[in-house]
């Protein structure tokens, strides 16, 4: 289990990350999510020693990182895909990086045709595609054979085929185990493969909770399109459920469409449309971190 | 908002009561070989060291050959003009040494390395010991291209007496400026950045403060006193008088002492600094 207490990190008279406490489970995918500048890369980068907190710490089963006999082995990062000298070949990049923890340079070999690189081991790195790059900063994590991955966007710059191919690479990764802590701004994609969640915004944490337990934070909403629709109202006002009115067409929260349509009935109102919507996880994370977001379109 | 623990199921229990084995320094240095291999791979998978070499050996080979055919109003002899070029061998291993550290915060791997390694003083230690490495490469190339140059121009061998003593005092220099490189690479991080300030330092700034500051101050001057380790004699920039001339081992020290800064103070930032 990785442990993170009370990391807090300035730059400057800027704020990136402030008391942010969670735990990580093993044998869970967590996802890692907020808006732009809200201190995920940041907090990453100090989960693996490369930013020094100000305060706080992160332990992995009771083990700073920068204690761990062979981190190697036991935490993977791929913090940012473009880490690789673009005139080193992909098998040169991964033994020296194999070399550096004490691995065997068989690891390479291995970790290549792991991540479906084998037959582009040859070439430069300079000239691989952002998502040959994703996969060979994922073939670097995995040669410790690690019990642990964190991962800090790794489905950009990959095909749909190649997203799949991650989504079932780490869900088994966490089946028979292991931890995964991934940021991703695909919500979509993380709702199909996380169990768990922990959303940041403006460097402070806003929910650590289950994917499920997030969605349910946004209320479900019925949609009702009716030619009566100021009785309507009224009807529903006197059942206590909140409506927002615009034209023929109902928002109503608070309520269900079986409510609804026998309200409706009761009533002799007539409806053209009625439809029951379901929170999505965007949503849910939206309205979350709506405060937070520091860059967002007018 | 206070924190919220996310529920741990049953296997996860038994992975947290499991207690990870700690470093020591008695690790730390059991890593060092890996580290040394790790650095090894990294200079030899690189075309620009390759290119480095190649370029060392065939100016060094052009410039004695150029003296033995064109200087011919004094006679030169191979013991004399083979050690000439080392004094721009000695910048390309500075370059070199920059690279071996500036390259890797550049694009990046900087970052994997200190992940993979949490003691930073390990790879400064290999990373110094590859600097030294190929900077003994890099003088003992110059040296035999020039050598092979002066020959093909026609020198004759000349007294030998002194040319083990030069040979040894001139691969000291490539090594300490290659590492002189690093130091400054670990300082500036940045390769375009370093290598300028090495040889604006180095070919303009130096030369200009020989002109106004006595000999006795200027031979403190870290490329005057590494200069006057190759024993080149002449007028010009590095000409001392006898008076004030340092010996070469004190010109090695004085050399090697700003090295030694270089290095520590890039240690020290290594250490303090974070990493991208």
């Amino acid at each position: 289990m990785i442990t993170v207490s009370g990391l807090t990190k300035h730059y400057g008279k800027r704020l990136a990350v402030h008391d942010m406490s969670f735990d990580i489970a093993a044998g869970r995918v967590t996802g890692f999510v907020g808006p732009n500048g809200a201190g995920k890369s940041t907090t990453m980068r100090m989960m693996v020693g490369l930013t020094r907190p100000d305060s706080g710490e992160v332990r992995y089963h009771g083990t700073r990182y920068t204690e761990l006999k062979n981190p190697a082995r036991v935490v993977g990062s791929v913090l940012d895909a473009r880490c690789m000298h673009p005139g080193r070949t992909a098998r040169n990049h991964l033994r020296a990086a194999a070399a550096l923890s004490g691995l065997p340079a068989q690891r390479a070999e291995e970790v290549l045709a792991e991540v479906g690189l084998e037959t582009a081991a040859g070439q430069r790195a300079g000239g691989f595609s952002l998502g040959m790059r994703q996969r060979l900063a994922l073939a670097g994590a995995l040669l410790g054979n690690p019990e642990v991955l964190l991962l800090d966007e790794p489905s950009n710059g990959l095909d749909p085929d190649g997203i799949r191919w991650l989504r079932t690479y780490l869900s088994d990764f966490a089946q028979r185990g292991g931890t995964v802590f991934v940021s991703s701004h695909l919500i979509g994609e993380l709702s199909m493969f996380a169990d768990d969640l922990v959303v940041v915004g403006g460097g402070r944490l806003l929910a650590a909770e289950s994917v499920e337990s997030i969605t349910a934070r946004s209320e479900t909403t019925v949609t009702v399109e009716t030619p009566q629709p100021a009785e309507l109202a009224a009807v529903l006002a006197s059942q206590g459920v909140r409506a927002s009115v615009s034209g023929n067409r109902l928002v109503l929260r608070g309520t269900s469409k079986a409510v609804v349509s026998q309200l409706a009935y009761d009533s002799g109102i007539r409806l053209v449309e009625l439809t029951e919507n379901s929170p999505s996880l965007e949503d849910s994370l939206l309205d979350l971190t709506r405060a937070s977001t520091e860059f967002a379109a007018a | 908002m206070t924190s919220t623990t996310v529920a741990i199921p049953s296997t996860a229990t038994r992975a947290s009561t499991k207690q990870l084995a700690t470093r020591s320094t008695a690790d730390d240095l059991k890593a060092l070989p890996g580290v040394l291999k790790s650095e090894w791979i990294k200079i030899s998978s690189l075309r620009a060291n390759k290119a480095i070499l190649g370029l060392t050996a065939v100016v060094g080979g052009f410039v004695a050959w150029a003296v033995a055919t064109l200087v011919t109003d004094e006679v030169q002899t191979i013991s004399e003009v083979f050690i000439f070029s080392t004094v721009l061998t000695a910048v390309f291993a500075s370059v070199a040494g920059v690279l071996l550290f500036s390259s890797e915060a550049q694009h990046g791997t900087l970052a994997t390395a200190l992940t993979a390694q949490s003691a930073r003083w390990v790879i400064v230690a290999a990373k110094t010991t590859m600097a030294i490495a190929f900077g003994l490469v890099l003088g003992a190339a110059g040296m035999v291209a020039s050598f092979g140059g002066a020959l093909l121009g026609g020198l004759e061998l000349g007294s030998t007496s002194m040319m083990v003593t030069t040979t040894l005092w001139g691969l000291l220099f490539t090594a300490l400026s290659a590492v002189l490189g690093l130091g400054i690479g670990m300082i500036v991080r940045h390769s375009s950045g370093a290598i300028s300030t090495l040889l604006v330092w180095g070919l303009v700034v130096e030369n200009l403060l020989t002109l106004f500051l006595s000999e006795r101050i200027s031979r403190f001057l870290p490329f005057v006193a590494g200069n006057n380790l190759l024993g080149i004699e002449g007028e010009g920039a590095f000409a001392e008088s006898a008076a004030t001339a340092l010996t070469r081992a004190q010109d090695a020290l004085v050399f090697g002492g700003y090295t030694a800064v270089a290095l520590a103070v890039g240690t020290i930032l290594l250490y303090r600094r974070d990493t991208n």
